[in-house]
């Protein structure tokens, strides 16, 4: 009899593609916390108009809305150890860097911090100009410098409002991650695909990886909710 | 102690002040009436700098910052020698009362941490908020958010309290309970320019009432001179109408 599935398999796949999940959030997570920088820098950027480098975020933004992440990743992959090479021939620049031992990880990280920071750029401009300008003014009236304004005030206050936003960002960009085994890092997906090839049985490994993936979406989505709760607590009617 | 020197301000072509000259004592509360457009928000917000002025020289406390060449340090300067009470409140939204309160002592003062909460209460206490330290901004009814406000602007203890239509944007009968403490402060001896439509509270509150149109002052002089004997037309023509719509 034709089985459509072979249930063992899938099951026994599960605990190899489990295992490989610390690569998937670690490149999630950590693209996330440098695109905030990213976009942060960015946003501020474009919202104080500064001179050369607002075209500079303009191009940037536009390229990576305007490219496949695929190729963004490929860029970044064979575009950065050519050009650190280039410079330590010609320059002599980055001597102590090792072109060779720089791990896949590494570059997964950068393309997706890159491509995400990009995409946070305009969330966040947005969110920062949708603050009040009697909260800018405020702050300024009793003498803040522009940093613990934006410390202090702006920024808890942007955040309440670009949480849902930088939210389905952010599980995108978990979903993405999938992407990262074409340049050979070894996330939930690329061990999938090791499993399938070796026991012969796509089908399973890609049902199984999937549901990894749709429970750690949902697991997100869930804190996600909360952490909007607790940026926005100040809008409703409960004291801390 | 405040000086205001041949203030003008444009937008673009639009001549909003047309060289306002203001002298104001310590102590002395000015009040600042004229019909909407007349520049005069405009003027109380060249002060601090909220607005760049185009011209002219504004002095407080001995600091004196000829505009056009002000520096980032001489505006820092200005902003924390006066305390500034806005038409919308403008409470800092993600702080508690007690927080809004302290966040100029802490941040700008840099005073510590105990020392500023206990300052903060004080000041809160004289508003007659001590009760709602812990409340967020939208919590509050719009007179105590501004009797907040108005704890914001005294607790750095400047030189000068400019109130920008502090009640315009009030329910009525939340008016009062603000005007009471705006009173309480004057009695204090603040020194206080107000910019309000609250007519008869100019009057009561006043040592002198300044009158501007069209970015000029039409007129100044103490409120009794001001309601009662009225030298230019316009002033006159304004305080009936609107003492009549009070």
């Amino acid at each position: 009899m034709e089985n459509l599935l072979d249930i063992n398999f899938l099951i026994e796949s599960f605990p190899a593609i489990v295992s490989r999940l610390p690569i998937t959030i670690g490149i999630a997570v950590g693209s996330l916390v440098l695109s905030l920088f990213i976009g942060v820098f960015t946003a501020l950027i474009k919202i104080y108009k500064v001179p050369v480098l607002s075209v500079v975020t303009s191009i940037y933004v536009s390229f990576i809305r305007g490219t496949p992440l695929l190729v963004q990743i490929y860029l970044v992959f064979y575009g950065i150890p050519k050009i650190i090479y280039y410079l330590q021939i010609e320059y002599g620049w980055l001597q102590s860097a090792d072109v060779n031992s720089i791990a896949p990880e590494v570059y997964a990280l950068l393309a997706f911090s890159i491509n995400l920071g990009a995409y946070l750029s305009e969330t966040i401009r947005s969110a920062i100009e949708s603050v009040d300008r009697g909260q800018f003014e405020a702050a300024k009236a009793i003498g803040m410098k522009p940093t613990q304004m934006m410390l202090q005030i702006i920024f808890p206050q942007a955040l309440a409002v670009a949480i849902p936003n930088l939210g389905n960002m952010f599980i995108s960009t978990i979903k993405d991650t999938s992407l990262v085994f074409i340049i050979g890092v070894v996330d939930i997906m690329g061990q999938a695909k090791i499993l399938g090839s070796r026991g012969l049985a796509f089908f399973e490994v890609y049902i199984a990886v999937s549901i990894v993936y749709w429970i750690l979406c949902i697991a997100v989505e869930r804190l996600l909710v909360k952490l909007e709760k607790r940026a926005r607590r100040y809008e409703r009617g409960i004291a801390s | 102690m405040i000086k205001l020197e041949n203030i003008h301000k444009y937008y673009d072509s639009h001549h909003v002040l047309k060289g306002i000259n203001i002298g104001v004592d310590k102590g002395e509360v000015v009040s600042i009436l004229g019909p909407s457009g007349s520049g005069k928000s405009t003027l109380l917000r060249c002060i601090n700098f909220l607005e760049q002025p185009t011209s002219g020289i504004v002095e407080i406390g001995g600091k004196r910052v000829n505009v056009e060449s002000a520096s980032k340090s001489d505006v820092f300067a200005l902003r924390t020698s006066t305390g500034m009470v806005f038409q919308q409140y403008n409470l800092f939204k993600n702080l508690t009362v007690l927080q809004n309160v302290m966040i100029g002592l802490t941040s700008v003062k840099q005073l510590k941490k105990d020392e500023a909460k206990k300052r903060s209460l004080e000041i809160l206490e004289r508003v007659g908020l001590s009760d709602k330290l812990s409340h967020y901004p939208a919590q509050l009814s719009g007179g105590q958010q501004q009797r907040v406000g108005i704890a914001r602007a005294l607790a750095l203890n400047p030189e000068v309290l400019l109130f920008d239509e502090p009640t315009s944007s009030l329910d009525p009968e939340l008016v009062d309970e603000v005007l009471a403490t705006i009173r309480a402060v004057a009695d204090t001896g603040k020194t206080m320019f107000i910019v309000t439509h609250e007519l008869n509270f100019a009057r009561e509150i006043s040592d002198r009432i300044i009158f501007m149109e069209d970015g000029v002052i039409i007129e100044e002089g103490t409120p009794e001179q001001l309601f009662t004997d009225p030298k230019m037309e316009r002033t006159k023509q304004f305080l009936s109408k609107a003492t009549r719509n009070n």
